[in-house]
């Protein structure tokens, strides 16, 4: 991970709402349609992509977002160490996918922030913000959304009731904490 | 506003989408031996009705991928969605 000047620096807790920054987490994003593609990453990384659509899949170490029917994201569950900008998980990828031809795979671990949101609030937060209609989305754990969000495009995941992973890209973060600080204080 | 049923994401709000103009224009197999006139018509004229129209749109803030919707322009009604590279229904 590289060390660039955070933008979010500290946790914020409200009546019902807790949010603060999870980092480093790695994250990929990977491409591909090929039925070897499929079998290629379920084989070197011991997890099944979630083929059924808005919908998560998770292994002890990682868990797999479903983007579109050929994009998926992959994160780590555990903090890596700051010092280090290597990751396994992609040169093995690289190696598996990208050198055979079967798709692609980006690194995007420095372009996507990780917001983690705690509390029963959360929903009346997103409701504030959001065209997305988040009714049986909070009733299904791991289910995965990509929407809007204070007209900010956002990676939405489920992790279970009254927690969610936020993903939005680093030069909104910011703004979108900013936001989410004012919306929270008024609920 | 109105909802667009994603053929990939389901059901969603117009705001995450961008509308691709009218579907199914050919593009002409030899463009070197068209006239101005009938090369303008195929670049920027559109049927425009009022009525049932076949559009394309883009799930701009979702899926990213594009597709096909039958609407009525008089009243914003949805009366198809398919899939690019599917046949189009008949209205």
């Amino acid at each position: 991970m590289l060390n660039y000047s955070n933008v979010i620096t500290e946790e914020k807790s409200y009546t019902g709402l807790q949010m603060k920054e999870i980092k480093p987490i790695m994250k990929l994003i990977i491409r591909g349609k090929k039925r070897e593609f499929l079998s290629a990453i379920g084989k070197s990384l011991n997890l099944l992509l979630p083929t059924e659509a808005n919908t998560s899949s998770r292994s002890d170490k990682l868990t797999a977002l479903w983007l579109s029917p050929d994009e998926w994201m992959i994160y780590c569950n555990k903090i890596s160490s700051f010092d280090n900008n290597e990751y396994e998980i992609e040169n093995l990828l690289n190696k598996n996918i990208s050198k055979m031809n079967l798709g692609a795979v980006t690194n995007v671990t420095d372009q996507f922030v990780l917001i983690n949101i705690k509390g029963d609030k959360i929903f009346d937060l997103f409701a504030t913000g959001s065209p997305f209609n988040f009714n049986d989305f909070r009733k299904k754990e791991g289910s995965v959304t990509q929407t809007i969000l204070a007209k900010i495009d956002v990676i939405i995941h489920n992790q279970n009731k009254n927690e969610v992973n936020l993903f939005v890209r680093r030069s909104f973060s910011q703004h979108l904490f900013s936001w989410m600080n004012d919306s929270a204080s008024r609920l | 506003m109105f909802v667009i049923n994603c053929p990939y994401c389901g059901e969603r709000e117009q705001s995450e989408f961008k509308a691709g103009g009218e579907a199914h224009i050919i593009r002409p197999k030899q463009p070197t031996e068209l006239s101005d006139d009938e090369w303008a018509e195929y670049l920027f004229m559109r049927k425009n009705i009022k009525g049932v129209q076949f559009e394309r749109w883009n799930h701009a803030h979702g899926c990213r991928k594009w597709f096909n919707v039958v609407r009525d322009t008089s009243n914003d009604a949805i009366k198809a969605v398919y899939k690019m590279g599917e046949k189009p229904p008949t209205y």
